[in-house]
């Protein structure tokens, strides 16, 4: 664990993407303690500048506090985030799990059912979906979890080919062990360092896919969420500029955060990859 | 009584008088020295952008605002909903108001070269606009016969009088097309529906889809010399702050109806080549309000329904959210209507009178200080209402009703209204005028329809359904005038809707362009008259 | 690739592409046919009022009074025949529409795919091959900013800086209406408003394939046969550009491929930033207008653009097969 450790802190983006994320999760965290009232209360007048009326970000169109909407609006990016990766986790790697450990026809059909939700435009399918079941936090979080599983599929099943024919493994199955319980005993934890990898990449593109359904104005009305702020200082932009700039550098920075991560992870978990770095 | 309009002469327009308000327009442009000056391509937007031109087979806001440059109603309305004259002449009204006659302007030409005449009038009320529009049809069902004595004349006889007939030949209601190009075909699909021919100033010249629709000049216009404009150039252009831009530019020099966000006027306002104005929607006057379902309790009680209006700081929504583009609400009947009732006053907004009718109705606050949840429907026509959305849920919950927002598309919008599936929601629907027109409508328990813009609270009350009546079928305007009063006062007693505001829209243009806005229906005018001084 | 095998390849991939493009058209179709909002009202209520008899009108022209597998062998078989179906709303057919909408976006698409690919594997082969300077670090840098941005984002700050502000560029069209003009003046003015949003959608893919040529350049660079070359004393950038970076190309390729529906996907956003009058902005209107002939037909092209275009990769990659270079 310390060597993983001294591995991911020789990435010096990754310390201050972790040190970002921290702060993030942090500002979520305390959200209610730092701003008690309802992020949607109007607290001053609208439009008001950055420092204004005890605003530090200032105010929107219906004198809302946007420093409120940001650090509220982090609990349910963040939240997004999170639940849809784990949602689409969920759908990649048992099926990515099924076709690497079963092969033959199994992992052809699934492979092909893959492929094809690769081929469909994914944020048209996503627009689509949300569209369909009526914007909210459930269709949102599904819509992103069914567009964002296919990769995690693939990078579980490559893994499960490679595994499959070890010798642990066929030990394994010389003890009689089931089938499920290879799987998930055996052959996923000796999986799951790309697995971490690419999740926090996947979390960082769910807030990023959040935002955009937002923009086309595809958000859940009743949570705020960071997509939301931009939306709707998107329109106002050069009236109110810091309606849509300061949530978009949040959503800038907890992006960057997450993949700086992702490669220190990378690096900590792969020592073969990171050796240009040091 | 003998009620006998005589409208404008052909002789006086002939003469270079155009009809009534744009004879003030011409004449303030006259005084500042500046004469219409002939040439020059107006370039202003279309949004969103409309599937066809042809009006009949769509009646929808973009279709109407560019296919009233190409086609042309009987008469035209001034801000003050007067009747003036356009393809007729003049007209007369028979003493018991059930006899129209029109006499149509001579030499008016369609845009292939053939002459309107009374029978392309008569094809035009009885069999096109009847077949396929249902506001002409619930109107134009009330004739019993429609002759054409001579090419130039054409008289309506009613079943029954029915004063507000007129408001029904505006162009926007009834575009006056051509018998020769769809009589036995098959209306939609008549090879003129993509290429509409009409009587107006400017013809349909090219459209590039998702880009421009472009009408070039009419030379055979039957105002001599008119119009003014070489052409008009319609650009789609979807994001409201593109259009801003382009107004800011000079890309464009006319914006119009939802082109430019209220937001957004203010700044356009401090521009000084550019003037705002709100007029020119008197003949439509839409009139905004909560629309509640009467069905879904608590909101069968009327002293929840009055809870929630009161809960309402109606001054807020339009001067925070519609920068003073709107005006709040008094009563069902906007003010810009005919026979609305000044005395008429919704309850002022009040808060603590709010929480004592809800504490009246037995709606109690719980721990978390709620007293009722409440659904509801955002409608889904952009930010500014998805803003009064969250206003309404934090008005709400500072009285304790817990307000959940459900967004959705117009489509699905649609659809749930017209089946009644909502508790509450948004809606605003056009006055046309004359309350019989546009709002009876949404009253009378006759019309609870599963059908969107009828009556889909389901609000009923014997009385006002006998009132709305006795205003229907009489046809002396004091009558009416005494009707309306009334209703207006049951209704309000009942709030039988939650009214917000009349809507405007805000109408930009560069101060180089003259005669924009000149009548009741403000740029769903032909814009004969406009021009561009250099 | 040994050429006298491309044929029956072709036909494998080709056998392939057509039961994708079945299986989109089957699935499309019961997808939008799961939508809520029923094409009747939806245009009955933009008009302002409605009866029954209207509505009823609507349905019978949208063929929606038929059972819905009837409706469904009426689309695929229409389809084979590449007719998309007639768009009542628009009062236009899909085909026809899709077509005048088509140009724009491919246009859009193909200059950011350019920027993007040749951005992007230049800016990736120059950073990996200075891995660990300030070159890398800054390379890196950029790539990771365009790659955490929000696309639309970046639009909007491009249209505050170089239309707003400096007022260089035109913030919105594809050509400036009524200037009327003809050859190179007509195309120069589409150049100069294509600028913007081909930017807008190539910057973040430049950011994604430069990430990717980085790590798989230094992946590649760590393997045997490049340690075999190295070791046979070939010339150091002989090493990068023969054996390194075409065997980078390859996952780039792969990616630009599968990112092919990505693309078409993203200018959904730029088209409507942009105003561009492409299909993407067409797909996002008859989705709200709830347009069933338009959606289907759009989503028919979009996907059959992806399948066509993965082909196409498919084909280069059997050109640049590392294995023929790695014998060799």
């Amino acid at each position: 664990m310390t060597e993983f450790w001294i591995r991911f802190a020789r990435n010096r983006g990754a310390v201050v993407g972790l040190v970002i994320l921290v702060l993030v999760a942090a500002m979520a965290v305390l959200a209610p303690v730092l701003f008690p009232r309802s992020p949607w209360d109007m607290a001053g007048a609208p439009f008001m500048p950055p420092g204004e009326m005890g605003m530090l970000l200032g105010s929107d169109s219906l004198g809302r506090d946007v420093a409120a909407g940001i650090a509220h609006g982090a609990r349910i990016s963040l939240m997004v985030g999170a639940v849809s990766t784990v949602a689409s986790l969920g759908i990649g790697v048992s099926l990515g799990a099924i076709a690497g450990y079963a092969g033959g026809w199994v992992d052809d059909a699934l492979m092909r059912f893959t492929e094809f939700f690769q081929t469909i435009p994914s944020f048209i399918l996503a627009v689509l979906l949300v569209a369909i079941f009526s914007p909210s936090i459930t269709s949102i979080v599904g819509a992103i979890a069914i567009v964002s599983w296919p990769p995690v599929a693939r990078v579980v099943r490559a893994e499960f080919l490679s595994l499959r024919g070890r010798e642990f493994v066929q030990a394994a199955e010389c003890l009689g062990k089931s089938r499920l319980a290879i799987i998930i005993g055996d052959i996923l934890p000796n999986a799951l360092s790309p697995i971490v990898v690419l999740a926090s990449l996947m979390v960082a593109s769910a807030i990023l896919l959040e935002s955009a359904l937002s923009f086309l104005g595809l958000g859940d009305p009743n949570l705020m969420t960071w997509g939301f702020l931009i939306g709707s200082g998107r329109s106002v932009i050069r009236l109110a500029w810091w309606m849509s700039v300061f949530p978009g550098v949040a959503i800038f920075l907890t992006v960057l955060a997450l993949n700086l991560v992702g490669e220190g992870l990378s690096d900590a978990l792969n020592p073969r990859l990171a050796r240009g770095r040091a | 009584m003998g009620v006998s309009r005589r409208g404008f002469t052909a002789a006086s327009a002939a003469g270079g008088v155009l009809a009534a308000s744009g004879l003030m327009r011409v004449s303030d442009a006259i005084a500042q020295g500046i004469t219409p000056r002939r040439g020059g391509t107006l370039t202003t937007m279309l949004t969103p952008e409309p599937p066809i031109l042809q009006i009949g087979v769509n009646n929808q806001g973009p279709t109407l605002i560019a296919a009233s440059k190409i086609f042309q109603g009987l008469v035209k309305f001034s801000p003050t909903l007067e009747p003036l004259p356009e393809l007729a002449q003049s007209w007369t009204i028979s003493p018991d108001g059930k006899v129209y006659t029109f006499k149509l302007q001579p030499n008016v030409k369609f845009h292939d070269g053939t002459p309107m005449t009374a029978d392309d009038v008569v094809f035009s009320v009885t069999k096109f606009h009847f077949e396929l529009a249902p506001r002409a049809r619930a109107i134009f069902s009330m004739i019993e016969s429609a002759a054409a004595p001579d090419p130039h004349t054409v008289v309506f006889t009613l079943k029954q009088a029915f004063e507000p007939f007129l408001l029904m030949f505006d162009v926007t209601a009834c575009a006056i097309v051509s018998k020769a190009a769809f009589d036995g075909r098959d209306y939609r699909q008549a090879p003129s529906v993509q290429h509409p021919i009409g009587t107006g100033p400017f013809r349909f010249a090219e459209w590039q889809r998702g880009n421009f629709i472009r009408l070039e000049r009419f030379a055979d216009y039957w105002k001599p010399n008119q119009p003014y404009l070489d052409a008009i150039i319609f650009r789609i252009v979807p994001d409201s702050q593109s259009r801003r831009l382009a107004m800011e530019t000079g890309q464009t020099v006319l914006a119009h109806s939802n082109d430019i966000e209220p937001f957004d006027v203010p700044t356009l306002q401090a521009i000084p080549n550019l003037a705002v104005e709100t007029k020119g929607w008197e003949y439509f006057s839409p009139l905004a309000w909560m629309e509640i379902n009467h069905r879904a309790a608590p909101l069968n009680d009327v002293r929840v329904r009055r809870a929630i209006s009161q809960a309402i700081d109606r001054s807020f929504i339009t001067q925070r959210l519609w920068f003073g583009i709107n005006k709040p609400a008094t009563s069902p009947v906007a003010s810009t209507t005919r026979f609305h009732d000044p005395a008429v006053k919704l309850p002022p907004y009040d808060p603590r009178a709010a929480m004592q009718l809800l504490d009246a109705a037995g709606l109690r606050p719980n721990a978390q200080g709620v007293r009722a949840s409440i659904k509801h429907l955002v409608l889904p026509y952009g930010e500014v209402w998805a803003r009064l959305g969250e206003y309404l849920r934090q008005s709400m919950r500072a009285v304790g009703i817990d307000l959940v927002l459900e967004a959705t598309d117009a489509g699905s919008w649609a659809r749930r209204i017209g089946a009644w599936e909502y508790e509450t929601s948004i809606n605003f629907v056009y006055q046309f005028g004359d309350p019989t027109l546009g709002v009876e409508r949404t009253y009378v328990s006759s019309n609870i329809q599963k059908v969107t813009f009828t009556n889909t609270g389901g609000y009923a009350n014997p009385k006002v359904d006998e009132l709305f009546a006795t205003a229907r079928t009489s046809a002396a305007p004091a009558a009416r005038a005494a009707a309306f009063s009334e209703v207006q006062k049951l209704l309000v007693d009942d709030v039988a809707q939650v009214w917000l505001m009349e809507m405007s829209f805000p109408t930009i243009y560069d101060r180089k362009l003259h005669n924009v806005i000149t009548g009741g229906t403000g740029v769903n005018a032909s814009f004969d008259d406009m021009f561009l001084a250099s | 690739m040994d050429p006298s095998r491309l044929p029956a390849f072709l036909l494998r991939r080709g056998i392939k592409a057509a039961i994708v493009i079945l299986a989109i058209i089957v699935s499309n179709f019961f997808l939008i046919h799961a939508a809520p909002g029923d094409p009747a009202s939806v245009m009955a209520g933009q008009s302002g009022a409605a009866d029954e008899r209207y509505l009823a009108q609507l349905r019978t022209q949208f063929g929606l009074d038929k059972p819905l597998l009837e409706q469904l062998w009426i689309y695929v078989r229409g389809m084979l025949a590449l007719d998309l179906g007639y768009s009542h709303r628009q009062q236009m057919g899909v085909a026809a529409l899709i077509w005048q909408r088509l140009p724009p976006t491919l246009l859009l698409t193909g200059v950011a795919f350019a920027l993007a690919i040749s951005g992007g594997v230049t800016l990736g082969a120059l950073a990996a091959r200075r891995v660990g300077t300030w070159a890398d670090s800054v390379i890196t840098v950029i790539a990771l900013t365009f790659y955490a941005t929000p696309i639309f984002w970046v639009g909007l700050m491009l249209v505050l800086l170089f239309s707003v502000v400096l007022g260089w560029l035109p913030s919105f069209g594809m050509n400036s209406v009524g200037a009327d003009l003809h050859g190179i003046a007509a195309v120069l003015d589409v150049g100069r408003h294509l600028i913007l949003p081909a930017l807008t959608l190539g910057l973040f893919y430049v950011a994604v394939y430069a990430r990717l040529t980085r790590a798989t350049m230094l992946e590649v660079a760590d393997q045997d046969f490049v340690k075999t070359a190295r070791a046979k004393g070939v010339p150091e950038g002989r090493i990068l550009r023969r054996h390194v970076l075409r065997n980078a190309l390859l996952p780039v390729i792969t990616l630009a491929g599968i990112q092919a529906g990505q693309l078409i996907g993203g200018s959904i956003l730029v088209e409507t930033v942009f105003a561009w009058p492409g299909i993407g902005r067409l797909a996002f209107e008859a989705l709200l207008a709830r347009d069933y002939p338009v959606l289907l037909g759009v989503f028919f092209c979009t996907s059959a653009m992806v399948v066509i275009f993965n082909l196409f990769t498919d084909l280069l990659y059997a050109m640049v097969d590392p294995r023929v270079e790695v014998q060799g």
